[in-house]
């Protein structure tokens, strides 16, 4: 019975990791990074009109009303409206101004910000810093505004990083050799390709010319089916130079019995379920070799077999 | 009939009753291969070929991906499995299977002027 509440925790645990960036934002960034700062107030005996034309001017839907940077209350927009329609618009703000306004702190983070919009359902509310000071004033329209610009500086940052990540690496790997290594099961068709499907693959990337490219990919081929269907398993190493390709495939037994035979095309050993894939051709040695610019077999009957092939590389679009 | 050394796939589909595979039909076939060893299209077929074989394993795909054919008609109505369908997609191979055999199919192909 254990067993069941384990599988949960560990599900509620992938899913708890995969938090979206806005959400991590949203605990990151505070209400100082999100609210309009160049605060534009009125003084409590400013009147009700000139607090609609600077709401007007400045495009705003709420003024706090402060005295040596103190927060005394707030004139929304509903204000202005009631004072236009009940005609005490040439009054002063501090007689209509909301008192007991609920302000919240600087250091908030934006999703307490947010939760005190759900709450309060205001548009607006001032903020102030721990010496109660009013410091700015802050919408929705505000903590939206500045998720976005986050999240946008974020996705640049995602794609300048991930572009220097691409340079890096192939200048690394223009440099450097590429080691592909692989343990090669006996019987098993269903891998067959994986070591090529690699090479072709680096290869491509560094603008090999396409000749070269396919015969280390066949080499590579023939080599891990080889081991599939011959031998009793064992492993390829591509080693990927700036000029060459090192394939050597070095298995575990049994060994071939005659090599001259190996080597003659239409001559083969697999069993009836590899030819019944389309293996068994006869061709896998011959084909490597051909291939190959530099071919190398050693087989011994108990230990196995150690095959090496290199072949040249050129870049494409370069003389031979 | 003119001939011509490569084909568009979409023109030959119906001559050929074939049915794709894969959603990209589209590509261009420069000549055409048949042969169910692998070893044997390995090294005989070109790159850009149409690969005719009644073979549906998944070491299809691997050497036309290797040999870069460009297309692989199954015969005598065989069809791969869908992993093996998903694998081709990715490395960019058309697949197609028809009711035809390879035969048939490939006189198919030298009616409509594909002589190589």
């Amino acid at each position: 019975m254990n067993s069941a509440p384990a599988i949960q925790n560990s599900a509620g645990a992938s899913d708890a990791r995969k938090v979206s960036v806005a959400q991590i934002l949203v605990y990151e960034l505070r209400v100082r990074d999100a609210m309009s700062k160049p605060l534009i107030t009125a003084a409590p005996g400013d009147s009700l009109r000139s607090i609609q034309n600077l709401m007007k001017a400045r495009r705003i839907s709420g003024v706090p009303i402060t005295e040596d940077e103190k927060l005394l209350g707030l004139i929304s927009i509903e204000d202005i409206i009631n004072a236009l329609s009940k005609a005490y618009i040439d009054e002063s703000a501090e007689k209509h101004m909301a008192r007991n306004v609920i302000a919240l702190r600087d250091h908030f983070s934006l999703v307490r910000a947010v939760a005190e919009f759900d709450r309060h359902e205001f548009g607006r509310f001032p903020v102030l810093d721990s010496n109660d000071h009013l410091v700015g004033i802050i919408t929705r329209g505000d903590i939206t505004n500045c998720l976005m610009h986050h999240l946008e500086r974020r996705a640049e940052e995602a794609v300048a990083h991930e572009a220097t990540l691409v340079a890096e690496r192939s200048a690394d790997e223009k440099a450097k050799r590429v080691v592909v290594r692989m343990h090669v099961k006996s019987g098993d068709f269903d891998t067959a390709g994986r070591l090529s499907q690699r090479i072709r693959q680096v290869l491509r990337d560094r603008g090999i010319e396409p000749d070269a490219r396919r015969r280390a990919a066949i080499v590579a081929y023939e080599a891990e089916t080889n081991i599939i269907i011959h031998s009793i398993g064992g492993k390829i190493t591509a080693t990927i130079y700036p000029d060459r390709v090192i394939i050597e495939a070095v298995d575990e037994g049994p060994g071939i019995e005659n090599m001259d035979l190996a080597m003659q095309e239409g001559w083969s050993t697999a069993g009836p379920l590899a030819r019944s894939l389309g293996f068994g051709a006869g061709m896998g040695l011959p084909n490597i070799k051909k291939c190959s610019d530099r071919f190398e077999i050693h087989s011994e009957l108990g230990p196995g077999t150690q095959l090496h092939s290199e072949i040249l590389l050129r870049k494409a679009g370069t003389p031979s | 009939m003119k001939t011509q050394s490569e084909i568009k796939l979409q023109s030959i589909l119906s001559a050929m009753q074939a049915e794709p595979l894969t959603d990209e039909t589209d590509a261009v076939v420069t000549g055409c291969y048949i042969s169910d060893l692998l070893s044997d299209v390995l090294a005989h077929s070109q790159p850009g070929m149409l690969w005719l074989t009644i073979q549906t394993h998944r070491n299809v795909v691997s050497v036309a991906a290797t040999k870069e054919i460009a297309a692989v008609l199954f015969t005598c109505g065989r069809r791969p499995e869908a992993s093996i369908i998903g694998e081709a997609a990715e490395e960019g191979i058309v697949l197609l299977t028809t009711p035809l055999t390879t035969y048939e199919a490939a006189a198919k192909l030298w009616e409509a002027g594909l002589r190589e």
